[in-house]
């Protein structure tokens, strides 16, 4: 924009963002810096669920960080929190790609198996962890029948969500089940962007399917690939629901085999009552996924600049 | 106590529709000049919940100024529900909880004293049992009514029984010894009983666990927390008593007497287990499903002495309640011999009056449900700790009871127990009174 344009207009130009982008804002700074800039108050003070008129809340400075340090229920959780995502990211990754693959050929019946990979999305977790903790059970559950059947009972009936080994596993298996067919969806997209002439000339040179795969697909399926490990990472980190089902439903794993930070937050919080110990949780475990995400960032900008 | 999932979840629709119904019948409510009182009970078992709609349906048709607007919320995240309300300041008037928050609600100022209504305080003194008294006490004033105590003992099928030829106690003075117990798992686990024991693991991690499994340490010589300062957990709750009360459930576990996998209600009554270890509020059901075959046995002597636990669920009026009289007038309906009558028919709990409690033939001499009243009267029935730090103690020690029949080392998990307990009271400076 030159510099001999009309002030009044240059003014409006520069203020009409800000206009269209206020409602946003307002509504991030309201529901997302606010909350968060609460709890980083939070965190240094000794704030209780239900304040009572002889406690005033107090500085406590450090006290809950130092707490934290010592307590071995936020080490485990977080462990927890780490193996989840470690397994369930690329894992899920992989297989929503390798669906998106199969439902993206033209069969016929394809409509029908996208259909079916997605049902689990559209299923609430809490449904869907209800009716696995049925599953995994010991005595009658189809899981171990299956197991059974597969290795001609040479392995026996396994405890799924009472043995500290296999509850993560277990919740693993089911939380990928449920979500890998949003990711297929999205890669399902990004395949169907892509120019079909592409794959018409590669097959003129004579390029193999796997070859298609490796140097047509898979660049030109990038960006896609970066939004569904972004969101899946932080989608992972956020795990609570299906912890806390089993958690509640019948007498479970050692607690801390399983239980994540979310939960954990909400055990200080809600039950226990000490707000302020839950938001020094709360503002830890933003730092952790903080970093991962710019980690995640990072790697994946240094291989753009290689490419 | 929790129950299964699945009722609350039936509940849970159930409570929407109450909802709704209440919803539009708040609209029509407000044509005339009633008072509203808004109630909230947790969602027991199917006919406790008809009870409740049956006492509200009874009292609404009695009453022209006054209309209960009942609600009905899942029993597993009630407390939480109740937490939330309280912080909102949108608590209902009158509202059921487990006994032992009592303490706690009465501290936060949640609960109000309900010794400035004249027909409570006169219930509370002259007709309530003594252990329901001790239950709402707090600070020397009453916060809860109780329309009924709890039972907790062992129910037996008779024919599994007298096949191993175990002796059956009739009273509490001939309770089981904790080797007589052990000789009579281990004789029906050798049977044919797949899980002798039935310990109502499926209502998983909560009240139940503390509920049901303190006595075990409270028999032993343990406690949940130092009953004469309640300023600590530490040695009463970790101590070698303890420990052996846990290792003894571990132990039940492992050798197969107990399932820790039990999902449903059904193990007794589908005959997987020969014993269930349970409150009162199975009776009706397994009365149905056994009739005679049903025996009703003594809490055992696990260690010097029996210990069950005592309390339930009782009312209190909150302090957001605006017509905290019409509140008190409902209460005193539902403790009224009729209503308690009327819900312990359905629950099989203790009448929680002397006029209700003598009109129940259940629980006189001979009666089916006898023994638990004579645990009651003969000191055997202990309250949860009177303290406004039972949330933690209870959180902390069912985590324990858990981890524990998971395989976990006892003495480290009620270690850890107790260190948490002792941390709540110290950022809490001991739970100063009001004064």
């Amino acid at each position: 924009m030159s510099t001999s344009r009309s002030t009044p207009n240059a003014r409006r130009l520069r203020w009409t963002p800000w206009l269209f982008a206020a409602p946003g804002l307002l509504l991030l700074t309201l529901f997302m810096a606010v909350p968060f800039g609460m709890a980083a108050v939070l965190s240094f003070t000794d704030q209780r669920l239900l304040t009572h008129a002889a406690l005033p809340t107090e500085i406590v400075g450090w006290d809950n960080y130092l707490r934290l340090w010592e307590d071995d229920s936020f080490w485990a959780a977080l462990g927890n929190n780490l193996r989840f995502v470690g397994v369930v990211v690329p894992l899920q990754t992989a297989l929503a790609l390798g669906l998106a693959l199969l439902v993206n050929r033209k069969l016929r019946g394809s409509h029908l198996f996208r259909t079916v990979y997605f049902m689990p999305v559209a299923t609430t977790m809490s449904v869907v962890a209800v009716i696995w903790s049925l599953m995994y059970s010991p005595d009658q559950g189809v899981i171990n029948r299956l197991i059974g059947v597969l290795s001609f009972g040479s392995i026996g009936p396994q405890d799924w969500l009472r043995d500290p080994a296999l509850v993560m596993p277990a919740v693993m298996l089911l939380s990928i089940w449920q979500g890998v067919g949003f990711q297929m969806l999205v890669f399902l997209a990004g395949l169907q962007a892509i120019p079909v002439d592409l794959y018409e000339a590669a097959t003129l040179e004579g390029a193999r399917p796997w070859q298609q795969f490796r140097w047509i697909t898979l660049p030109l399926l990038r960006n896609t690939t970066i939004f569904v490990v972004v969101t899946t990472t932080i989608y992972a980190f956020q795990l609570f629901t299906q912890v806390q089902i089993i958690a509640s439903s019948g007498a479970a794993a050692p607690v801390d085999s399983f239980r994540t930070l979310v939960m954990l937050m909400v055990h200080e919080g809600l039950r226990n009552g000490s707000i302020g110990y839950a938001s020094a949780l709360s503002v830890v475990f933003f730092g952790i996924v903080l970093a991962i995400s710019m980690i995640q960032r990072l790697i994946i900008r240094e291989e753009g600049g290689a490419a | 106590m929790s129950r299964s999932a699945h009722r609350s979840r039936s509940a849970l629709r159930l409570s929407r529709l109450a909802l709704v119904a209440a919803a539009l019948l708040g609209s029509v409510g407000t044509a005339c000049a009633q008072t509203v009182v808004s109630m909230w009970v947790h969602a027991g078992a199917g006919p406790e919940a008809k009870a409740y709609s049956e006492a509200v349906a009874a009292f609404n048709q009695s009453h022209k100024d006054v209309r209960i607007d009942l609600v009905r919320l899942p029993e597993g995240s009630y407390n939480d529900q109740v937490n939330a309300a309280a912080l909102a300041h949108k608590l209902p008037c009158l509202l059921d909880f487990d006994g032992p928050n009592v303490y706690n609600y009465a501290w936060t100022q949640k609960i109000i004293a309900l010794d400035g209504f004249p027909e409570l305080k006169r219930i509370a003194e002259t007709e309530m049992l003594p252990s329901l008294r001790r239950q709402g006490t707090y600070n020397q004033q009453i916060y809860s009514l109780g329309q009924f105590d709890s039972g907790l003992a062992l129910w037996g099928q008779r024919k599994w029984l007298k096949k191993i030829g175990a002796r059956i106690p009739t009273q509490v003075g001939e309770a089981w010894t904790l080797a007589e117990f052990e000789d009579v798992l281990r004789k029906l686990k050798a049977a044919g009983v797949a899980f002798p024991l039935d310990m109502k693991l499926n209502y998983g991690m909560g009240e139940w666990f503390t509920y049901g499994f303190s006595p075990i340490v409270q028999s032993l010589g343990g406690d949940l927390i130092d009953r004469q300062s309640l300023k600590t957990a530490q040695g009463s709750l970790n101590g070698p008593e303890a420990v052996k009360a846990l290792s003894l459930l571990q132990g039940w576990a492992r050798s197969g007497w107990i399932n820790p996998a039990t999902r449903d209600d059904s193990d007794f009554i589908q005959g997987r287990s020969a014993l269930s270890y349970v409150g009162h509020w199975v009776h009706a059901d397994y009365r149905k499903a056994l009739g005679d075959d049903l025996v009703l046995i003594p809490m055992p002597k696990f260690g010097t002495r029996a210990v069950t636990g005592a309390g339930s669920w009782n009312f209190g009026i909150s302090a957001d309640c605006k017509a905290p009289r019409e509140a008190a007038a409902v209460l005193a309906h539902l403790m009224s011999p009729e209503e308690i009558g009327r819900v312990t028919q359905a629950n099989g709990a203790i009448p929680g009056t002397r006029t209700a409690l003598a009109r129940n033939r259940n629980y006189s001499a001979g009666g089916p449900l006898a023994i638990y009243a004579e645990q009651i009267q003969q000191g055997v029935a202990l309250v949860r700790p009177a303290t406004p730090a039972y949330p933690v103690i209870t959180t902390a020690f069912s985590e324990a009871v858990n981890n524990v029949l998971a395989g976990s080392d006892p003495k480290k998990e009620l270690d850890r127990a107790a260190r948490r307990i002792d941390q709540a009271i110290k950022d809490n400076k001991g739970y100063p009174a009001l004064r």
